[in-house]
């Protein structure tokens, strides 16, 4: 029924819901306020994170320097072309073409933040190119980034190493210091050792994408920098010097200084070329390099494992002096053979040595002098004095990849090969052959601690760190192993048996050198050819300042191809360098 | 200030915040004034809502309202058309009608208004009857059945708000109105599975959105970092990052009051959030002062919806309200929804002025 009271509650209604009204007004103003005001700066950050997408641009590698300043390895600026994210494609890459005015065929590689990368190592004419059509190429970047280049590369190889692109493994153990997956990162010599200082920082690019991921702008940029290089002990002409002295044989040359342990020279070939990795090794490129048995990426003076052959005697001979078990002036006879235990083992000279004296025994190489020797010692003895020079040890070298040797001894053989030791592995042993396996830079050692009288320090290639303005940051201070006690007549003896090697014996081929030479040759067998070629020296023989140890694969007799490749660097060394 | 002034008045404002609003997100801006940019067309729609606006300030209400059977049934038949030769718009949705030009289920909002309210009005002997409800209630759902049909729950439930509205203004009884409440939050859970897919999400979404920030959730969650990324003072004008790089979805349409808060902040959605409730106390003031019962009626019904709207809209811009495609009235870009918004506030105008002139008359 229509009435006064329903027209009064139809007006008690309607203000009714005007309050409610408000009140929904005010519920809006409220949430608004909580929106706007009190969170405001974390829906900014999210807002940010909308629509800012950061592009790391790689670090730049510090320089690696050689003693002189000459410079082995840096970072050239290279271009390429990228695709900015959400692009459009296709008609792109043909316009590029039209610009370029040639086919080419694109890379487009994805990386981090959608961009694809189209081109690597642009020339500057393309560079131009691009550049002068800007307006038809809508979402196209030239970018520069780093190349590693590496000056001689084949020569320095082995000791500078290579950069590749970050693998997979890799990033899981780097990924927390910072790397990611387009970055460089060092695979191999000093590269890989100093990879910590030569890495610089990176730069990045921030983006301003729309909803699509379209790049809108850029937003800001900082360049990549590079913080600090490395100085090595490496003498870059020298080193060139002893690969050309090798010729075109494969083998090793160490060159150091016994007094500080520095290394001065430091090859290996075969070698290979590292600016192949920096720019992305090809398919038909690595398998060239992992074909056939050379294996130029075997570093041999640290990795490669050889019979030490006759320069092995060296130890025999300091431990027999020390030892005692030779009598002064004892004189040896050789046949040109031993017979023992039945069996009749064999001097390299098969008419014999005659009486050979003790030091005759050095410069001669004599094998059965050294036998005698050797059973005198025992194995025992003979391991005691190989541990005390480093052999079987970590020699403490600054390069990764290092490889230690293999020493043999009674209890080693019970445990691998479950054989008792014959007095026959002792003969074996004394004159550097049978189950002993040494490296290169392990013979060097043994060199080294003659020369200095046992004075053994810690071999190393860094020399110095420099920060971006040549500043020196940090210097190697050379690091004293160990110290080798012997009688001091006992490194005289030794001594003068190696410089009677030039003088009478085997290094016949460095005779008449204008320096004095304490040398030591080696013929390693080896069943797969032809003897490998051992020379070690160290000279002046009263203060040596210069350690040689040169190793030709196939070189055959020490006394051939070893003595003369090394007669070659030892007369560079004397002109170029002096003593 | 004359009432049926300050209507005008503040309608103007909305109509130019709109403008203004649909302009800083048009994406053809750069190409100046075009007729086919939102921009040039909401321009466009404005003049001639306004016309509109004009015809039913300055005509007699009584005309229209004596006639509302007919709009009722040209409404319907509008929705059925919808339903069999309707056009579908890029959610997939059918709402549109002549090559996507009018919006039926909009111009029916008015139609039904002017309906409830004559309705009402001319059974005003058996108000409060169940009788009553049982009618009105099966003449409101036949349009609002068919809109939920396209489907577009928001416009849907508009119409469930409208006849609610109108048993609750038509003076039903406490008793009677929460009896029906508790029939109608009763139905409210199996009407969950005639939901669709799409609309269950939105819902979920509502009360989590950060689970699924790239999904369902995310238009909720871009919508909220553009109000809170505007800050007191936005980010000024053009430059909100939100809608002019695109991350925010439906910018000029339902999402219009989140562009328009990015850009000018807690200030700018103030100052809307005010200028609407002004309005609304204008009409609903303009309800108590009118003697007649069918303009009591019309204009607290109009009132309501406005609240409704408004209150969804933003609700939803500001993540408290579940996401319907429920614009916002006089702002979003939209022709049907304009038009309507001004036939009504042109009603309401004539309303306030005749009452004025009723209490002037009165007096003297």
């Amino acid at each position: 029924m229509w009435s006064e009271e329903l027209e009064e509650r139809i007006r008690r209604r309607i203000v009714l819901l005007f309050w409610l009204g408000i009140a929904l007004f005010c519920i809006l103003f409220g949430r608004l306020w909580y929106l706007s005001i009190l969170r405001a700066e974390w829906f900014q950050e999210r807002s940010e994170r909308n629509r800012v997408r950061v592009v790391f641009l790689q670090a730049l590698r510090g320089n690696i320097y050689d003693r002189n300043g000459f410079c082995f390895a840096k970072d050239t600026p290279r271009f390429r072309l990228i695709l900015l994210a959400g692009s459009e494609k296709e008609g792109i890459l043909q316009r590029i073409e039209g610009v370029l005015g040639r086919k080419v065929t694109f890379s487009l590689r994805e990386r981090g933040a959608g961009e694809m990368v189209l081109l690597e190592d642009l020339s500057l004419e393309d560079v131009v190119k691009i550049e002068e059509n800007r307006e038809a190429l809508p979402g196209v970047l030239i970018e520069t980034y780093p190349l590693r280049s590496y000056e001689l590369g084949e020569v320095f190889a082995p000791i500078i190493g290579y950069v590749g692109r970050i693998s997979a493994e890799e990033l899981k153990t780097l990924g927390k210091m910072g790397y990611r997956t387009e970055d460089r990162v060092g695979k191999s010599g000093v590269e890989a050792s100093y990879e910590g200082i030569l890495r610089g920082g990176e730069g990045y690019r921030r983006v301003e994408v729309d909803a699509l991921g379209r790049v809108v702008r850029v937003l800001d940029f900082r360049s990549a920098s590079f913080t600090r290089s490395v100085q090595l002990t490496i003498d870059a002409e020298l080193q060139k010097a002893s690969y050309e002295a090798l010729g075109k044989r494969n083998g090793v040359v160490i060159v150091g200084n016994p007094q500080n342990g520095e290394i001065l020279a430091f090859v290996s070939k075969p070698s290979f070329d590292p600016n192949l990795f920096s720019r992305g090794i090809t398919v038909q490129e690595w398998s060239r390099l992992i074909q056939g048995t050379s294996n130029p990426l075997l570093i041999r003076p640290v990795q490669a494992l050889y019979p030490p052959g006759s320069l092995f005697k060296i130890l025999i001979a300091l431990a027999a002096q020390e030892e005692g078990v030779v009598a002064p002036r004892e004189v040896f006879f050789c046949p040109g053979y031993l017979d023992y235990g039945g069996r009749r083992y064999l001097c390299w000279k098969r008419e014999g040595h005659g009486r050979v004296s003790f030091e005759d025994a050095i410069a001669h190489s004599c094998n059965v002098a050294f036998y005698t020797m050797g059973l005198r010692l025992g194995p025992e003895k003979i391991a005691r004095y190989a541990k005390m020079f480093g052999f079987g040890e970590d020699p403490h070298f600054d390069l990764l990849g290092t490889r230690t040797g293999l020493l043999p001894t009674p209890e080693w053989k019970r445990e691998t090969l479950r054989e008792i030791w014959y007095p026959g592995d002792t003969m074996n042993l004394s004159i550097g052959q049978g189950y002993l396996l040494v490296t290169p830079l392990e013979m060097y050692l043994l060199l080294c601690a003659v020369a200095n009288r046992g004075k053994v320090y810690d071999p190393h290639v860094l020399l110095r760190v420099l920060d971006a303005g040549g500043h020196i940051l940090q210097e190697t201070k050379p690091y004293l192993r160990r110290t080798i006690t012997l009688r001091p007549q006992t490194w005289d003896t030794i001594i003068r048996g190696m410089e009677k090697v030039v003088t009478r014996g085997t290094g016949f081929n460095c005779r008449g050198l204008p320096v004095r030479l304490a040398a030591k040759t080696g013929t390693a067998q080896n069943p797969q050819g032809r003897e490998h070629s051992w020379f070690g020296c160290f000279f002046p023989s009263d203060n040596p300042r210069f350690v040689l140890l040169v190793l030709v694969e196939h070189g055959g007799d020490g006394s051939g191809e070893a003595a003369q490749v090394a007669r070659r660097i030892i007369e560079w060394i004397l002109r170029e360098r002096g003593v | 200030m004359r009432r049926d002034c300050l209507l005008c008045l503040v309608v103007v404002l909305l109509c130019i915040v709109g403008v203004a609003a649909v302009y800083s997100v048009d994406p053809l801006r750069e190409e100046g004034l075009v007729a086919q940019s939102p921009f040039g067309r909401q321009l466009l729609w404005n003049f001639v809502g306004w016309g509109v606006f004009a015809l039913f300030r300055f005509v007699d209400f009584q005309w229209f309202l004596k006639r509302s059977w007919i709009w009722y049934l040209i409404s319907v038949l509008a929705l059925g058309g919808v339903l069999l030769f309707g056009e579908s718009d890029e959610t997939g949705a059918k709402r549109w009608l002549f090559s996507r030009s009018v919006q039926p289920s909009e111009l029916s909002k008015f139609a039904l208004l002017l309906f409830l309210s004559w309705y009402l009005s001319v059974n005003r002997d058996t108000l409060g009857l169940w009788n009553l409800l049982i009618k009105s209630a099966f003449l409101v759902a036949v349009p609002a059945f068919l809109i939920f049909l396209e489907p577009d729950l928001g416009t849907a439930l508009v119409f469930g708000v409208l006849w609610f509205g109108a048993l609750l203004v038509g003076g039903w009884r406490a008793k009677q109105l929460g009896i029906l409440s508790g029939i109608l939050l009763g139905l409210l859970f199996p009407s969950w599975f005639f939901l669709r897919d799409y609309q269950r999400k939105r819902i979920l979404a509502f009360f989590d959105p950060w689970q699924d920030p790239l999904g369902s959730g995310y238009n909720v969650v871009q919508s909220q970092i553009a109000i809170g990324a505007g800050g007191v003072f936005g980010q000024g004008w053009l430059s909100g990052k939100q809608a002019q790089l695109r991350f925010l979805p439906a910018r000029h349409t339902d999402f219009i009051f989140a562009s328009w808060c990015e850009q000018l902040g807690f200030i700018g959605g103030v100052i809307l959030i005010l200028l609407f409730g002004i309005l609304f106390w204008i009409i609903l003031d303009t309800a108590i002062r009118t003697r007649e019962l069918e303009k009591k009626f019309f204009a607290s019904l109009f009132g309501l919806m406005l609240l409704f709207q408004v209150s969804v809209n933003i609700g939803m811009n500001l993540g408290i309200a579940p996401v319907t495609g429920i614009p916002l009235p006089f702002v979003s870009y939209g022709g049907s929804s304009l038009f309507v918004y001004l036939a009504c506030a042109g009603v309401v105008a004539r309303i306030a002025w005749e009452a004025e002139e009723g209490e002037k008359q009165r007096w003297t």
